[in-house]
């Protein structure tokens, strides 16, 4: 099996901590730390490099403070917790000690949007995107797959501003190769002519389901993956989104504030009015209990009904 | 500089900040006032490590103003040891000033932007942290407000410190028992301050927050001391410590004096040389 075969081959989390633990083996200065959250990837990582894994026990807080202060100190420094509990539970610090203090630490988010299902609201990440991307400074990532995930180990390691990278798990189909640099922030991976959807993270998979189905009913929609959400490239997108007469955004997160909201506020200030109609969890929380994707059902992210709206739609 | 001269310039720095607070037209007064003494003792009393002609000097010693309020005393200190002009001090907060009113990294000799309560001693362990790592012997002197004590995140970072310990750390606390609508003691009760820091895994002792001898005598001890423990000193202050009318009374958290109060400050605080 060739290396990028086996790196599209792994789970989302594990192909970030992989590239994350060749990284801290090259560089001592290199700290990791975590709020008390494992992964099956991180057992070597505490094995192999103890001196550069400390679990700083619940307390996301002192996480983002000490990762200031490490950094501050010279370490290069990525910090881990489960998504909301990354940025919302700590979102003074992240201000305070990272975005005002302009420090390079990395926040990885485990499980963004309702990736936690039946664990509740408590454990969905599902107005962060609308938070962070309110910090100026702060790079906000989503990978799609194992590939990109991996590179962005990398871009954070190289980065001099803070990031956070909203980490999906489990294995998501393959998008891209090794080659690909992911200095664009977002590329179309699927080609059509009539409607654009734009969609980030494990959400992107669905988009091109959804456009595959349309392709049924003659209508060609292409995707757009939008894997850094700040800073976004707005040339760059203006010039693929201009292109189409209809736009959708699909994503695992609040109306309030996601990409949906970015993609409206681009369109607004550069003078575009394309119709836009955004899917999105609406503003209430996902209270019931069941598997992914049938809370999509429950709270209308399903393709049947997302189809439905843009057949009527169109 | 000896206990007099420290005493002496602590007199001539809170005259700094009475007239850095009048001119600017606003300012925390009486939390400057009450930890003047501990910033003069480390900054004058041969306890930095620091060199304010190269304030990023790797092997500085660190010291965090986590109440950044008191940016006044801490302001005055650092442009009287030269890290920037005095005349700054009058600028303060006008427009287009460096000085802020709580204090920025972009100002010489500014570790941290402080001002968000609680953030200080987090920072601190991280930096403490990261000189264990490192083999360095840079110490990390986080000043705390007693007040700043009601914030979760400060007994997060004692508790991470403790465990690690993090024996280049100093924790000092502000102890003046007030907050800026109460007494501490009254609302919600810290005490015994020294209990909850040992419990943490620290050790702790309490002090005359205005005796330059005190607070030396705790700082020197502890540099040269084998306990494995962060230290954590609780300084028992007064609030606008040094000007009589403002002495212990909750209306001088902030604020600032009527023409006639400030005849009284600026007799109480006479210096016989020019600032």
């Amino acid at each position: 099996m060739s290396n990028s075969q086996e790196i599209s081959n792994k789970d989302i989390r594990d192909a970030f901590f992989d590239a994350m633990y060749d990284i801290a083996q090259e560089d001592k200065q290199v700290v990791f730390l975590t709020a008390d959250m494992g992964a099956m990837s991180l057992e070597r990582f505490r094995k192999d490099l103890p001196k550069q894994y400390i679990n700083v026990g619940v307390a996301e807080q002192n996480m983002v403070s000490v990762a200031a202060g490490l950094t501050l100190g010279g370490k290069n420094v990525f910090i881990y917790a489960i998504a909301p509990f990354a940025t919302q539970r700590c979102y003074e610090q992240i201000k305070v000690d990272l975005s005002v203090m302009s420090l390079p630490v990395t926040i990885i988010g485990a499980g963004p949007g309702i990736t936690y299902n039946s664990d509740g609201a408590t454990h969905h990440a599902v107005q962060d995107i609308s938070i962070m991307r309110a910090l100026p400074g702060m790079t906000i990532f989503n990978p799609s797959d194992a590939i990109m995930a991996s590179k962005m180990a990398r871009i954070c390691y190289e980065s001099d501003s803070p990031a956070y990278v909203r980490v999906d798990k489990g294995k998501l189909p393959s998008l891209y190769s090794p080659e690909d640099g992911f200095s664009a922030g977002l590329s179309l991976v699927k080609e059509g002519r009539e409607l654009l959807i734009i969609s980030t993270g494990a959400m992107v998979h669905k988009a091109i389901g959804i456009a595959e189905k349309l392709k049924e009913d003659s209508i060609e929609a292409a995707v757009m993956d939008l894997y850094r959400i700040k800073p976004l490239d707005e040339s760059l997108f203006l010039r693929f989104a201009t292109q189409y007469k209809k736009i959708v955004t699909l994503e695992e997160h609040s109306l309030v504030g996601g990409i949906g909201s970015l993609v409206l506020e681009i369109l607004m200030d550069s003078d575009n009015t394309i119709p836009v109609k955004r899917f999105a969890l609406k503003d209430n929380y996902c209270k019931g209990y069941g598997d992914r994707e049938w809370m999509h059902t429950q709270y209308g992210l399903d393709d049947n009904t997302i189809i439905g709206s843009i057949r009527a739609w169109l | 500089m000896d206990v007099t001269l420290l005493e002496k310039k602590a007199r001539m720095i809170r005259r700094m900040i009475l007239e850095m607070i009048v001119s600017s037209g606003k300012g925390h007064i009486g939390g400057a006032l009450s930890c003047t003494d501990i910033l003069v003792t480390l900054y004058y009393g041969n306890i930095l490590r620091v060199d304010p002609k190269n304030p990023d000097w790797p092997e500085r010693d660190r010291f965090i103003l986590s109440k950044g309020h008191s940016c006044a005393a801490l302001y005055s200190v650092l442009a009287d040891r030269g890290f920037f002009p005095k005349d700054e001090l009058a600028t303060a907060c006008k427009d287009g000033s460096m000085l802020g009113g709580h204090p920025d990294r972009s100002i010489p000799g500014v570790e941290a932007d402080t001002g968000s309560l609680g953030h200080g001693l987090g920072i601190g362990s991280g930096l403490a942290l990261s000189a264990k790592m490192d083999g360095k012997d840079f110490l990390t002197v986080v000043l705390l407000g007693d007040g700043e004590c009601y914030e979760g995140s400060v007994w997060e970072a004692a508790q991470f410190s403790g465990s690690h310990r993090l024996n280049s750390l100093i924790a000092i606390v502000d102890r003046n028992r007030q907050c800026v609508n109460d007494f501490t003691e009254e609302i919600n009760r810290l005490d015994s301050m020294t209990d909850k820091w040992k419990a943490f895994g620290w050790d702790a002792i309490t002090i005359d927050g205005h005796s330059c001898n005190e607070i030396l005598h705790a700082l020197r001890e502890h540099r040269t001391s084998r306990s494995l423990k962060p230290l954590a000193i609780i300084a028992e202050t007064t609030k606008g410590k040094g000007i009589s009318f403002m002495e212990g009374k909750l209306k001088w958290h902030h604020g600032l004096p009527s023409a006639e109060e400030l005849k009284i400050a600026r007799k109480d605080l006479a210096v016989d040389f020019p600032l």
